[in-house]
């Protein structure tokens, strides 16, 4: 994953979104044929609050150019609190990488709602631009 | 700071004389002169090997895990109704007090398992900066004369003011005084003057251009050679299998690869985010001299400042990824 920056280059983006709230959007998004950059991978998780932190390190090490980490907005998860303590961990780690050296825009988080096709899009295409201004990852990134 | 040593010495003796505990954590003479070893009694005899001055370095909080958690794991073979519990007597100052009671916290075991000696504190001489003052030779002899540190190498002695050989973390410490104990021994000591200055250095560092950020922490990991000491020495640290021996998934790669360093790091000081008491023990047993303590005070400082936590400040200030509040700061959280 070491292609150079022109201006066909394309972020790779992974996002970690929770069942209940995010990937109903994101098909939401998919139902009422929404367009947005086809950067990013989602994976579905049960929950935000499933996000152990070690998979945004890793997932940065393993090359990917952003992590998205989407949930239910607090006060509205499935499992009462789950993105509540994940807020908690998010913030500190947000910080923590960013404080390392790691550009803050590489990790993103942010709340979608199962309603919210037209957020999940505006979503993707946001970070999508914030990860493309910063082009390809080379920090912390594992070269083989 | 003798007449601490004697007291330690006569209630651990007392201690272990009435059976109120089965095995007294201390430190001991070590076999370099500006170091001491933990040491374990459990004969009331031996406690005349108690020492206490201002070598005692690493967090003792650690072993009284360890030595309940080895006790508890050879007992399940054992029928339930004749098993026993193992009394651990600790000599402990401010931060192991603290790091007892994340334990605690964390419910690792019950409160009437350790009997807490405290010992008021005024910090410990960090080993790194002894050995950069006598330009890493040999240290011969060491000792401590009010508010100076004579040090003899084989070329000859030199006077260092103990100020400017206290490790950092005691020089901004804010509770150098036990914060739980059962037997209090002495005074209590002075809160250390620089304790409004805790942050000083992650301020400015916060302020420095990203890349340069980014040049630090990667010379900084560049040093380490991965022998996990700061983990092995971390009470925080307790985990029965580590992120890094964990092979399914394995987490980091095991080789000399740079990023796996920089990635066990990060995830290590991630590790104790709301849970490091500040204690020095990574830094006074890294071979390597890396700067932990820049990276480990932001998590501290963003713990204080987002969740108003100190760690293992009281019972009831939980660690505070622990508990969540409806409140919590959310200006991370991106909104297109």
């Amino acid at each position: 994953m070491t292609e150079k920056a022109n201006e066909n280059w394309e972020p790779k983006i992974i996002a970690f979104v929770c069942n209940w709230c995010t990937y109903a959007g994101a098909d939401l998004a998919g139902i009422s044929r929404l367009q947005y950059p086809p950067s990013v991978r989602l994976i579905r998780l049960p929950c935000s609050g499933r996000v152990n932190p070690f998979y945004i390190v890793k997932a940065l090490q393993e090359g990917v150019d952003g992590v998205l980490v989407s949930g239910c907005h607090p006060g509205e998860c499935h499992y009462i609190s789950g993105n509540m303590s994940a807020r908690r961990k998010f913030a500190l780690l947000k910080n923590f990488l960013s404080y390392v050296g790691i550009e803050p825009d590489r990790t993103i988080f942010t709340w979608v709602s199962a309603s919210e096709g037209e957020k999940f899009a505006e979503v993707i295409k946001g970070v999508t631009k914030k990860v493309k201004a910063l082009g390809p990852a080379q920090k912390l990134v594992k070269r083989l | 700071m003798e007449n601490i040593e004697k007291q330690v010495q006569e209630h651990a003796k007392k201690l272990l004389a009435e059976g109120k505990a089965d095995v007294i954590i201390g430190y001991e003479k070590g076999t370099l002169p500006s170091q001491t070893a933990p040491c374990f009694i459990t004969d009331p005899d031996d406690t005349g090997r108690l020492v206490w001055n201002w070598f005692c370095s690493v967090n003792l909080a650690k072993y009284a895990h360890d030595i309940i958690f080895r006790h508890r794991e050879s007992q399940q073979r054992t029928k339930p109704e004749e098993r026993t519990k193992k009394v651990v007597g600790i000599v402990a100052r401010g931060c192991t007090t603290r790091s007892l009671t994340i334990h605690l916290q964390e419910k690792q075991y019950d409160r009437d398992q350790i009997v807490i000696i405290g010992v008021p504190c005024t910090g410990f001489v960090a080993n790194k900066k002894i050995s950069i003052a006598v330009d890493g030779k040999e240290v011969v002899e060491c000792s401590v004369d009010g508010d100076s540190l004579s040090v003899k190498t084989k070329d000859g002695g030199k006077d260092i003011p103990l100020r400017d050989v206290l490790a950092d973390n005691c020089l901004t410490c804010r509770f150098n005084n036990p914060m739980i104990s059962d037997v209090m021994i002495g005074e209590a000591a002075p809160p250390m003057a620089d304790a409004e200055r805790e942050y000083e250095g992650i301020d400015e560092f916060e302020n420095l251009p990203v890349e340069e950020r980014w040049a630090y922490f990667t010379k900084e990991m560049g040093k380490c050679i991965r022998c996990y000491a700061c983990r092995n020495a971390c009470p925080s640290c307790y985990c029965k299998t580590c992120f890094v021996e964990q092979s399914q998934p394995k987490w980091v790669g095991a080789g000399i690869d740079e990023t796996d360093t920089q990635v066990f790091q990060i995830m290590r000081m991630f590790h104790t985010a709301g849970r490091c008491v500040d204690c020095g023990s990574c830094l006074e047993v890294c071979p390597m001299g890396v700067d932990l303590r820049k990276f480990l005070k932001k998590l501290d400082k963003d713990d204080f400042q987002l969740f108003e936590n100190r760690a293992g400040e009281s019972m009831d200030s939980l660690p505070s990824l622990s508990v969540y509040s409806e409140d919590d700061k959310e200006e991370f959280i991106f909104e297109p």
